[in-house]
């Protein structure tokens, strides 16, 4: 479809915009890096950390620096740049709001990584009350929070402007994308700022004694589960669209892919109690309940992955390949910018399987609370999502900074994903194997007083640290590569690759655009899903919990 | 005069390049995949509990 607004090049100042995201992403990508080397060092039980850093504060700076630093940073610059390719170039008012965004963000996360530092906040990521931080950490969260619902604003008012534009047609499909995913995330995240503003903060500043630690934990969860969707639908908006482009394919379906999409914003919220099944204070019925929408969620990843055979055998089919998986050998196994997200794909098949083993009510006990757990999401968010998020980077940076990939930077982003996947493989894997042996997560070096059990861990946690090695190597690589990208490639023209349907005169329904609908249905099944159990977790509430520093 | 057997030939690859028989094979093993996995948790769970 004809769209007038596109641009061939991102302009200069969105790029400028977009780049200083990706600028605080790879310093978090160092940081957090570094940190989860110490941690699978000292969970080896052959180092110590010097100087009296405990162990837990470096588990936070990594779970916070990465998971939520390096993810949302990137994913707001990737999102800028692909709204500004496919949807023309930022209004200043547009760009200003992107720029008030990223400097809270950045203020944000400069607060809140100093009091980590400070050891002031070593409450792990996920921050679970009775644990009690420094106040100007929360603050610090919630400026990261309230930077990215600014930056996202600046996506939906050029949404906005670009459907006032073209009426009656569907908008360009990157934008969709990135407006969807942007919904789901502001949905998303008022769950924890209202935990973080209403409960967390007036508690460490001692304005109130006690904490409801349910009710936290259900804010948390309301937002955690979206927010592992929040990481991964960039990666699929590069399966989707950016991918095909760079094969020399053609998108499997413009509307699946948005239809997809849609699927994600509905049932990504109404889920989070998959991650408070061994909890009490919530019925059953409920965690029931919210197991069969976790299910339903599984559907859009499954569309997804037959759109990307698709994608791959029409294209080898069309280049002359025959037989059942003739198409393979036809994809272009020498280009990083495909290679690299498609190791992340193949990836995504054993993740996806563990996350269906893990949300499956009573089953959750096999696994609850070890180590396979940190296994998964390493499988997901760290490998699936971060690889495809490098896979973009090898085009982006350059893209934007007016440079180009070379050859040997092409190179060298594959032997990064090869070294990548053989770190995962022994990190991973050996944590999904000790946690199905019970070896807890989050624990620092124990031998739990010469139990016989916690001795079977051992074996798997110098794998772990074996693992963690070579992945640092790979993190090493890729800055390095980053740093090239962005200021020592020669100068030239480095293409954005959209794809295009397979059916260039399929016109994606309007329906999809209708957000009164789709946002409507998200609010039902968040109020029919949440309510209820929510208000048996205030009205049947044990006495709130004192805040702990056990650090 | 071209042989009438040659676009019949044409006309079979026409058909072969848009069959997507890999990606039904291909979702079949994503879909067994996943069931041996969750069957393989679910014995454990079973023997465990």
């Amino acid at each position: 479809m004809f769209n007038p607004a596109a641009n061939l090049k991102v302009d200069r100042r969105d790029g400028k915009l977009a780049m200083a995201h990706f600028y605080v992403a790879f310093t978090a990508l160092a940081i957090g890096g570094l940190a989860g080397l110490l941690q699978t060092l000292v969970r080896s039980g052959k180092f110590e950390l010097p100087a009296g850093i405990g162990y837990y504060q470096i588990l936070t700076v990594h779970g916070v620096v990465l998971g939520l630093v390096l993810t949302t940073f990137f994913i707001m610059g990737f999102q800028l740049a692909a709204t500004s390719k496919t949807s023309g170039t930022f209004t200043k008012k547009q760009r200003i709001t992107g720029w008030v965004g990223f400097w809270l963000m950045t203020a944000g996360t400069v607060l809140a990584a100093t009091m980590i530092l400070l050891n002031e906040a070593t409450v792990l990521y996920t921050f679970y009350a009775p644990l009690q931080a420094h106040a100007l950490y929360y603050i610090g969260l919630t400026l990261v929070i309230v930077g990215s619902w600014v930056d996202g604003a600046a996506i939906i008012m050029k949404y906005a402007e670009w459907r006032r534009k073209n009426p009656g047609q569907p908008s360009p499909l990157l934008t969709f994308m990135s407006l969807v995913n942007t919904m789901m995330w502001i949905v998303a995240t008022i769950g924890v700022a209202s935990t973080v503003l209403f409960q967390l903060l007036p508690w460490s500043l001692g304005i109130v004694e006690t904490v409801n630690i349910g009710v936290s934990r259900t804010l948390f969860w309301y937002f955690g589960h979206p927010l592992v969707y929040f990481w991964l639908l960039p990666a699929y908006m590069a399966w989707y669209v950016v991918i095909p482009k760079v094969i020399g394919g053609k998108i499997f379906s413009d509307s699946l892919a948005r239809m997809s999409f849609i699927l994600f914003l509905l049932f990504s919220i109404p889920v989070g109690f998959h991650h408070q099944l061994m909890e009490p204070g919530i019925d059953p019925a409920w965690k029931f309940l919210q197991v069969i929408l976790t299910f339903l969620v599984v559907i859009p990843s499954l569309m997804t992955a037959f759109s990307l055979f698709a994608t791959f055998e029409s294209f080898g089919r069309a280049k002359g390949a025959t037989g059942l998986f003739g198409w393979l050998k036809k994809l272009p196994w020498g280009d990083a910018r495909f290679v690299v997200p498609f190791i992340g794909m193949v990836t995504f098949i054993p993740a996806g399987a563990g996350g269906i083993v893990n949300a499956s009510h009573q089953m959750n006990q096999v696994v609850h609370n070890t180590i396979w757990v940190t296994g998964h999401f390493h499988l997901t968010v760290a490998t699936s999502v971060v690889l495809t998020f490098f896979g973009v980077s090898y085009w982006l940076i350059p893209h934007l900074t007016g440079r180009k990939l070379t050859k040997a930077m092409n190179k060298l982003g594959i032997i990064q994903a090869v070294i990548w996947s053989i770190g995962m493989t022994f990190m991973s894997g050996a944590m999904h194997a000790a946690g199905l042996l019970g070896a807890p997560r989050r624990s620092s070096y124990s031998e739990y007083g010469g139990a016989a059990q916690a001795a079977e861990w051992i074996p798997y946690q110098v794998a772990q640290a074996i693992g963690g090695s070579i992945l640092f190597l790979g993190i090493i690589l890729m800055l390095y590569i980053f740093i090239n990208l962005a200021f020592f490639a020669p100068k030239g023209e480095q293409e954005f690759p959209v794809g295009e349907a397979a059916d260039e005169a399929e016109k994606a329904p309007m329906v999809f655009e209708n957000w009164k609908l789709w946002l409507g249905i998200t609010f039902v099944l968040i109020l029919f899903a949440y309510t209820i159990p929510f208000i048996d977790l205030i009205q049947n509430a044990p006495p709130g919990a004192k805040g702990y520093k056990l650090w | 005069m071209a042989k009438t057997e040659l676009s019949r030939k044409t006309k079979t690859e026409i058909e072969d390049s848009s069959s997507l028989k890999g990606t039904l094979a291909s979702v079949f093993l994503l879909g067994f995949f996943l069931v041996i996995t969750w069957i393989g948790v679910y014995l454990l769970f079973v023997s465990r509990f």
